[in-house]
């Protein structure tokens, strides 16, 4: 979709469109509206957070660089192994692992169910790495080396993982993951040991606000994605009774927060919030409830193939509201399960695939070439965070807090997922963009477009 | 590394001991006055690698355990002993199993030392020798283990997976995690244990308390629930991002990376860079010495607050980076009353703990390890002898 970036215009359409756009000043922390401030109706908060840089007051700028290296590493954190059988090399039942009063199954194999995510991720790092090499490598000396780690979900594998990367394989950054709760479990273990770590896939709101100086995340994350469905549902579209029906882990809980607060915020709290379990496939008697409520519009947070069975599972009940969903059912297993007629759906989505940028164009014919399909967004974002971990290092040499300081530094990276402007907790807060489904593709647009969706109100 | 000379070494400590007699009414704030002095730790001896050749076997400094005679020093590099001015040294050479050592705590009942090992289990130094437990052979939730701590017969240990408990009579383990235990989250990450009670500093999940008799456990979260504001000061927890626990005269210290809270069983109370001594809200470690004294490593820093009362605190700091000593600044409040400079000549004042070796004040930092002696120390303050 084209799109107009006159300055002008977008003055006039904010001028003439009677919203709210949000106080994005120096004192707002995550670009967040007035209306979506925390007690911003009531009370003066005591203090405010996260508005000031984090700085790394420690002593690893002094460390070093070391001699005689044959390789410069950066470690790849990702669920890349499906399955237990593949893990354990043929096992395929769950294993019981004793502790003596009670047996523990150990079913933390299971999580990746992220699979998915988690290769096409590799694959835009690896690609980034092999750029770098045929460019010379390391100051146009030393090859870049990715170690590869694989994220066992519930089994909490992560922060072993980055002591192992940080102490035994000695690379210089890392880049992962995917999982909301071993995403926080590895930045604490690399804060304790001080190596940076680049996120180019978990969207939780909260990753970021834990004062670690040492986190990077290149991603669009939920808090600007849910300001954004919220400004649409809630204004654009004036739904008033939305119901939550969202995955019952850590991933639907914090993502869909920051909608459940602007919800309230506006005056248009949840009528239910209900959840499934990751793999179930019958989600009748929740659907009953919430069709009982009347609800005007249904949001939905977990990924793509859930979100597409409870679709599917509306329409055929007669519930034709409009449906609301994360960024992980904009996809093509998505399209593919909800065939074409599955009514009005809209998502938030980190950044526009669709835009005009001979960066990203070049990005998706090399990234083809490599592994015979076209990137989406977890390669896209995979490739940008590598590339900025390499060009960091290329800067910094061989210092991890040195290289910490250089990507801190780039408050504003052309990646092939766009301009992204980085913010005082180092995460990126470029604009999100809706993702409306609209004759069998998504179809992107901006805030400012947004706006000018016509509405059946309008006239 | 670079040490100040005698001449200035004499100078630091002479100032520190006028102090202790009285003070300068020069630089005191015209409001804010002392309510008495409070002990001033002024001559300090400093350690790294390169001071002790080699005996202190690694600068990075990640936890102290320590009684009036001994000090035992985790470090990225090893186990290390001080005791009576000689070094002692463990590494995986010599049967450590895991050379990063998070945690420390010595068994009161036995002597046994029980380890904490950032990526690999836990484990006990007895009788000269290591036995290991990791998540593979015990009851233990995760590897990665960042405190130990005694409480009778158990060992408690939080792990980034939630808290194991283990009995060391009867060789059972007890693990508690978000589904028998209020844990919004539960990355563990520091635990103390006193007086009937264990607290668990939970990475996002705020301050568990477990009742020994009962066997119930509590959580404190912050009221506010948001994670970038504290909306009132002393509505509880500041923040659930929480760093460490320390209970001792009925009285909880809790730190968090946006300040420290105080709790008495009724009242909070929060301290922030902005309105207390502390020179940082991020904070390591907080350790109670009393339940009006609290020890805070920042990353800029060691905050004391040495009378809660009164509110007077004394921060040890470089006040700058070509600074070559540190810096104590008695404070009412986040008031400057004076400033005295001390010997503590450490290069970096990222401080990750402390601990006391009787009256003596011992700090790990990123880069080195220090004592501050102790000679003619006072609880609290004293009465002001000079007017």
């Amino acid at each position: 979709m084209k799109r107009s970036s006159s300055i002008s215009l977008l003055i006039s359409v904010m001028i003439i469109s009677g919203y709210d756009l949000c106080a994005k000043d120096s004192t707002t922390y995550g670009k967040t509206p007035a209306e979506y401030m925390p007690y911003g109706r009531f009370f003066e908060p005591y203090r405010r957070f996260f508005l000031e840089p984090l700085e790394y007051t420690g002593y690893g700028r002094n460390i070093p660089e070391p001699e005689n290296i044959t390789s410069v590493k950066i470690g790849f954190i990702g669920p890349i192994i499906r399955t237990i059988s593949e893990t354990t090399g043929g096992i395929t039942n769950d294993i019981p692992l004793k502790v003596n009063q009670r047996t523990m199954r150990w079913d933390g194999y299971r999580a990746s169910h992220e699979g998915a995510l988690g290769i096409k991720m590799l694959q835009g790092a690896m690609l980034a790495i092999e750029k770098a090499n045929s460019a010379g490598g390391y100051r146009e000396k030393i090859p870049y080396h990715l170690v590869v780690k694989n994220d066992n979900g519930e089994w909490r594998s992560s922060g072993k993982a980055v002591v192992d990367l940080a102490y035994k394989d000695m690379v210089w950054a890392i880049v992962g993951t995917i999982d909301g709760a071993n995403s926080h479990i590895a930045i604490r273990v690399a804060l304790k040991i001080e190596i940076p770590i680049m996120n180019t896939a978990d969207t939780d709101p909260t990753f970021v606000e834990t004062n670690i100086p040492w986190v990077i995340r290149g991603i669009t994350d939920d808090r600007q994605m849910c300001y954004l469905l919220a400004d649409f549902a809630f204004k654009k579209m004036k739904l008033k009774k939305v119901a939550a029906f969202r995955v019952n882990n850590r991933y639907g809980r914090m993502s869909i927060d920051e909608f459940r607060d602007a919800a309230t915020r506006l005056g248009f709290p949840f009528i239910a919030e209900l959840n499934y379990e990751d793999g179930d496939i019958d989600y009748t008697s929740q659907l009953e409830r919430i069709k009982n409520l009347d609800a005007d519009g249904v949001i939905t947070y977990g990924n793509a193939r859930e979100s597409a069975l409870i679709l599917n599972q509306m329409r055929e009940m007669g519930m034709d509201q409009w449906f609301l969903g994360s960024d992980r059912m904009v996809t093509q297993e998505f399209l593919d399960i909800v065939g074409d007629t599955p009514g009005n759906i809209v998502a938030g989505y980190p950044y526009d695939p669709t835009r005009d940028d001979p960066v990203f164009d070049q990005f998706r014919n090399d990234f083809r070439e490599r592994f015979g399909e076209y990137p989406e967004t977890y390669a896209s974002h995979g490739y940008d965070g590598v590339s900025m971990v390499i060009k960091a290092i290329e800067k910094a040499g061989l210092n991890r807090a040195l290289i910490r300081d250089e990507l801190v530094a780039m408050t504003s990276y052309h990646g092939v997922t766009g301009i992204k402007e980085y913010d005082t907790v180092f995460s990126d807060r470029s604009p999100a963009y809706l993702a409306i489904l609209e004759d069998g593709k998504f179809e992107f647009y901006s805030f400012e477009e947004m706006l000018k969706i016509k509405h059946p109100s309008d006239g | 590394m670079k040490f100040i000379n005698m001449g200035t070494f004499i100078m630091v400590v002479l100032i520190g001991s006028l102090f202790s007699i009285g003070r300068s009414q020069e630089n005191q704030s015209s409001n804010v006055k002392l309510a008495g002095d409070p002990y001033v730790y002024t001559e300090w001896e400093s350690f790294t690698v390169e001071s002790t050749h080699g005996a202190l076997i690694n600068d990075h400094i990640f936890c102290l355990e320590g009684d009036e005679n001994q000090l035992w020093i985790g470090t990225e590099g090893g186990l290390v002993l001080y005791e009576d001015g000689k070094w002692k040294s463990w590494t995986e050479e010599n049967g450590l199993p895991w050379r990063v050592i998070s945690g420390i705590t010595k068994s009161p009942k036995t002597g046994d030392l029980w380890l904490a090992m950032l990526g690999y289990g836990i484990a006990r130094f007895s009788a000269g020798r290591f036995d290991h437990f990791d998540q593979m052979n015990s009851g233990l939730l995760n590897d990665v283990v960042y405190g130990v701590a005694t409480e009778g017969d158990n060992v408690w240990a939080a792990t980034t997976a939630g808290i194991s408990c283990f009995n060391t009579v009867t060789g059972l383990w007890d693990i508690y995690d978000e589904k028998n235990a209020p844990m919004e989250e539960v990355w563990s990450y520091n635990v103390d244990a006193r007086d009937g009670k264990v607290y668990v500093a939970v990475w996002g999940g705020g301050i568990l308390e477990w009742d020994v008799a009962t066997r119930i456990w509590k959580d404190y979260v912050d009221p506010d629930r948001e994670m970038e504001i504290d909306l009132y000061r002393d509505d509880g927890l500041i923040h659930i991002i929480t760093t460490s626990a320390s209970y001792i005269d009925h009285v909880l210290w809790a730190s968090t990376y946006f300040g420290l809270s105080r709790y008495d069983g009724r009242n909070w109370r929060g301290y922030m860079e902005i309105d207390s001594g502390l020179p940082s809200d991020f904070i390591n470690l907080a350790v109670g010495r009393s339940g009006t004294s609290c020890y805070v490593s920042t990353d800029k820093g060691l905050a004391v607050l040495v009378d809660y009362d009164t509110d007077t605190w004394v921060t040890y700091k470089r006040d700058s980076e070509s600074d070559e000593i540190w810096t104590a600044h008695v404070m009412v409040g986040n008031n400057t009353i004076m400033t005295i400079p001390t010997n503590l000549t450490l290069p970096n004042h990222f401080v990750i703990c402390s601990e006391f070796t009787g009256n003596d004040l011992w700090i790990g930092t990123g880069h080195g390890l220090a004592r501050g002696s102790g000679r003619g120390y006072w609880d609290g303050l004293q009465k002001t002898q000079v007017k």
